[in-house]
């Protein structure tokens, strides 16, 4: 591995099936010229690189990080350049050192899997199950879901590696020490999800969005309210439903509403006991607390 | 013969074929060989996850998926006699994120993509490397501020869906307003830093030789297109067509400078063979959309002066999206200082969604031009849907008889670095084009 | 004899209170009645519940976790919705006739005199052991198709208050039969009413 004294580090950014998201969100990243201190970047197809995407495939260097964004597909008919996708990444994941997917479509498939299922998957993972187009570079892959992931997670994931710091990487190969953490931890709204209140409706800074609105915040993997999104905010604190995008099975459908039987959320806060949870919770709010009903800031107009 | 030339850095990929006669351009076949079905996957979803869907048609313009997604469905609700409202606050805080993404968009399309380019053809053979440049950086920095701002309202950028049909999700107090005043404070200085010397209010007043006359790369720029001649180069119809209408923007076509409304219904689209993306005509014509629209809409001074001089150049266009920053810029502060934070965000449809069949249309302006999206659902799910991309409208194929708009620049020219620049003078986006 | 525990001789106290109050209702219940019955000083009944009304919360809590017990056994079977609803009329009836008190109980007092049960045990605090096997029993019910998916308390309110009903008019000395009588039928209209309409 590098030391900060050597040489940098070498990655190729490579695309699949995307929409350029998680491209657009590295661009958001704080600390870019420093990151260019850090890390050489031979490829990158929205970049003035020094390689060109014609060059990738008489690439032979052996290089530390291939980075891709987007779905793996093994249609042939997907070129990039003159190459077939399938076969440039092939090629170029044999000579890198580490395989880091970033975002969730190159991690499990994503949005665009579902109009070519059976072509289309993630690097190792297709949805939760092992069978991604390349499952047999398992070894060199780190996933890094999001859609689109947070540039502070891919650089923090390459920071490690650089300095020898093999992630802990759970069952989807997510590092632990970003998906550990589910998007709720650290929300703030966790008062009013302890206190069972949801909010008004949308466009309210009061209140859970998990009883009702369909927030996934208590089942998603993912540290969006521990490392603010753009530095300032993130969905839950702005208003706005988490949609599980880390997870594998992003994306779900009927979103913005909360699946209920009998008026019981179908999906319970990650690990927790359907009994532990109605034995606490219980079906009503059980206490009513002023603070907790009123609005944080006061204001006529709104309130009638 | 037909030489094949793969354009990168263009969020995606084209190709363009071009077929030469006597030394000149005689026709391009503009290529996208990426297609993705995104309207596909809508189809059979609950139309609510087309908000979740459509952003992610493209990842530099995904909030104005976004809206357009939102409108047609508040289109369908009227459509179908239901009443939806929406507050002036619940809009203002969508025109102001839209703003946002259309400015970093512009400037990334400007240091990422142009200035490179147009460097290079300065500098004759030299390749320049955008990622040693520090311009580069204060760019990147730029648009780390000004996505910021999205992320105030919307939570994050890209990709958020905070807007739904009656409003939107969030409920700023005077922390995010002022946070994203400082915010937009430090985008004017970039502006007046590097984009030009005088800043933003002096460049939307200043004339064709002030601009010239004066310090900052958009004068470099004009600079350079006159010292080696290629001002003029880039012509198209000069037809621009606009459908999207906000605080700021107007709809309508502009023929010869004169301007006549539109409707949506005109609006046809065409399949091709050799490639994914698909012809878009108004009443079977080609016509241009995107910033040179809009200004010629609005009558912007400048934009005016330099298409009076140079009709629509490769260079009116450049300038016409600078100008649009700048005005954005205005428009942005304007907005955020004005904006009733007391009135409600959101109101919610009286009807669920669930219980409604019918059809929606949403218009919005994208940083590339008109976006529209139709929506159709039955009982809330959704039996089509149809994306129209600005870059449709731009980067059709036509026949060497009527050629599509950029196809039409294009043509006649020598140069294939030349076509180039032209070609990417429209600012091109493969992913959506294809979606 | 064996001395008895601390916590028997809560449970004795408990057990007494609950004969007490559901025969002679909250308010003509005395606490030196209750140690009377007991055989216990007043002052060492106090000892173990500082006030009539934390005695009264205590009992509630009680048999709601009896009560619950029972109903997770059921829960805890692999068996259909149909099947644990009569299971569900089964047990409910059985402890309305073996120990008629708790349901007396729990009509007469907790129903009847909310106010006393204002502190700490706000909402169903207080039955929350009962109403949580209530609970996911509905819920499962609703997740495998059988059970029509509704508001929760609308199928509470028809469980609950059919089986009450059944009780009160048995104890009111109106019903003809013994309760057993109408287990089936019983079971069969809680279960046509809550599928009713289900996906499944």
């Amino acid at each position: 591995m590098h030391s900060p004294t050597a040489q940098k580090a070498k990655i190729i950014w490579l695309q699949g099936v995307t929409c350029n998201g998680n491209t657009h969100s590295f661009l958001n990243y704080e600390g870019f010229e420093r990151f260019f201190q850090r890390y050489d970047l031979l490829y990158h197809p929205l970049f003035d690189t020094e390689l060109g995407i014609n060059d990738l495939s008489k690439f032979e260097e052996n290089f530390d990080f291939l980075i891709l964004e987007g779905a793996v597909t093994g249609n042939e008919e997907f070129k990039r350049g003159k190459t077939s996708f399938a076969k440039l990444f092939e090629k170029l994941a044999k000579k890198a050192r580490y395989i880091l997917a970033a975002g969730s479509c190159a991690s499990y498939g994503g949005v665009f899997k579902e109009y070519d299922p059976e072509n289309i998957t993630g690097i190792v993972f297709d949805k939760e199950s092992k069978r991604g187009i390349f499952k047999e570079y398992e070894n060199k892959t780190v996933n890094i879901p999001g859609c689109p992931l947070h540039p502070e997670w891919l650089i923090t994931v390459l920071d490690m590696l650089s300095i020898g710091k093999m992630p802990h990487l759970d069952e989807y190969l997510r590092p632990k020490e970003l998906y550990a953490y589910l998007a709720h931890d650290g929300c703030i709204r966790n008062e009013y999800f302890e206190w069972k209140i949801d909010v008004k409706d949308f466009g309210y800074k009061e209140g859970c969005l998990y009883y009702e609105h369909g927030c996934r915040g208590p089942m998603t993997h993912a540290s969006c309210n521990k490392i603010l999104w753009n530095s300032v905010s993130s969905k839950t604190m702005a208003g706005m439903p988490c949609i599980g995008c880390t997870e594998p099975d992003f994306p779900k459908t009927e979103l913005f509403e909360t699946k209920k039987y009998m008026s019981i959320p179908a999906e319970l806060p990650f690990g927790i006991p359907k009994r532990a949870y109605l034995t606490v919770t219980g079906i009503t709010k059980a206490f009513k607390i002023d603070r907790l009903e009123k609005r944080l800031i006061d204001d006529s107009k709104r309130d009638n | 013969m037909i030489v094949k030339e793969i354009i990168e850095r263009i969020e995606g990929e084209a190709e363009l074929d071009f077929t030469y006669k006597n030394g000149i351009i005689e026709n391009v076949k503009i290529k996208f060989p990426h297609f993705r079905g995104m309207e596909h996957i809508i189809e059979g979803k609950s139309a609510m996850d087309a908000l979740v869907i459509t952003p992610r048609v493209c990842g530099i313009c995904g909030h104005a998926h976004l809206i357009a997604a939102t409108r047609a469905m508040e289109d369908l609700y009227k459509n179908s006699s239901n009443d939806i409202e929406i507050t002036k606050k619940a809009s203002d805080i969508r025109e102001i994120t839209l703003n946002c993404e259309i400015i970093q968009n512009h400037i990334k399309w400007f240091y990422f993509v142009m200035y490179p380019l147009i460097r290079s053809i300065q500098k004759g053979s030299q390749e320049f490397i955008s990622l040693k440049n520090k311009k580069f950086f204060e760019a990147q920095k730029a648009v780390v501020q000004i996505s910021k701002i999205i992320a105030l309202f919307g939570g994050q950028w890209p990709h958020t869906s905070y807007a739904l049909p009656g409003g939107v999700m969030c409920d700023p107090t005077y922390v995010e307003i002022v946070q994203a005043l400082s915010f937009l404070d430090e985008v004017y200085g970039f502006f007046e830093k590097n984009i030009f010397s005088d800043g933003v209010e002096a460049f939307l007043s200043c004339s064709n030789s002030e601009l010239i006359s004066k310090d900052g790369d958009i004068s470099l720029f004009v600079k350079n297109a006159y010292e080696q001649s290629y001002e003029k180069i880039g012509r198209s119809y000069d037809r621009f067509i606009v459908f999207g209408e906000n605080s700021l923007f107007k709809s309508g076509k502009v023929l010869t400078t004169i301007v006549y409304p539109v409707k949506t219904k005109y609006v046809t689209e065409k399949t091709q063979t050799f490639t994914y993306s698909k012809n878009v005509y108004y009443k079977d014509k080609f016509y241009e959309t995107g910033p040179l629209a809009r200004q010629m809409l609005l009558k912007q001074p400048l934009v005016r002066e330099f298409h009076r001089k140079l009709k629509d150049s490769a260079i009116t266009r450049i300038v016409a999206r600078v100008a649009e920053t700048a005005l954005l810029l205005q428009k942005t502060r304007d907005l955020l200082k004005c904006l009733d934070i007391d009135a409600p965000s959101y109101i919610r449809p009286k009807k669920n969604i669930h219980k409604i069949s019918g059809s929606g249309i949403g218009v919005v302006e994208a940083a590339r031009g008109s976006l529209i999206h139709k929506i159709e659902i039955k009982e809330g799910l959704v039996k089509k849907y149809e994306i129209i991309t600005p870059t449709q409208w731009n980067l059709g194929n036509g026949t060497k008889k009527c050629p599509g708009v950029a196809q039409k620049a294009m043509i006649g020219l020598k140069d294939k670095k030349l076509a180039e620049f032209v070609f990417r003078s429209f600012d091109i986006c493969s992913v959506c084009t294809t979606h | 004899m064996a001395r008895v525990s601390k916590e028997e001789r809560r449970e004795e106290i408990i057990n007494t209170a609950l004969r007490l109050f559901s025969k002679k209702g909250f308010y003509n219940t005395t606490m030196p009645e209750i140690a009377k019955e007991l055989g216990m000083s007043v002052g060492n009944l106090y000892n173990y519940f500082h006030s009539k009304e934390a005695l009264a919360k205590e009992i509630i809590i009680y048999t709601s976790e009896l009560l619950g017990s029972e109903l997770r056994k059921i829960n805890d079977l692999d068996i259909s919705s149909k099947e644990k609803i009569k299971k569900f009329v089964e047990v409910y009836f059985k402890i309305a006739q073996e120990r008629p008190e708790m349901i007396e109980y729990f009509l007469r007092v907790y129903l009847s005199n909310r106010e006393v049960f204002k502190e700490g045990c706000e909402g169903m605090i207080c039955i929350s052991a009962f109403v949580t096997e209530i609970m996911i029993f509905f819920e499962e019910g609703v997740r495998k198709g059988e059970l029509r998916d509704q508001d929760f308390f609308s199928a509470f309110g028809l469980f609950m208050g059919y089986l009450g009903g059944m009780v009160f008019l048995k104890g009111e000395g109106i019903l003809p039969n013994g309760l057993d009588y109408y287990i089936d039928d019983i079971s069969e209209n809680i279960h046509y009413a809550l599928s009713y309409g289900a996906k499944g």
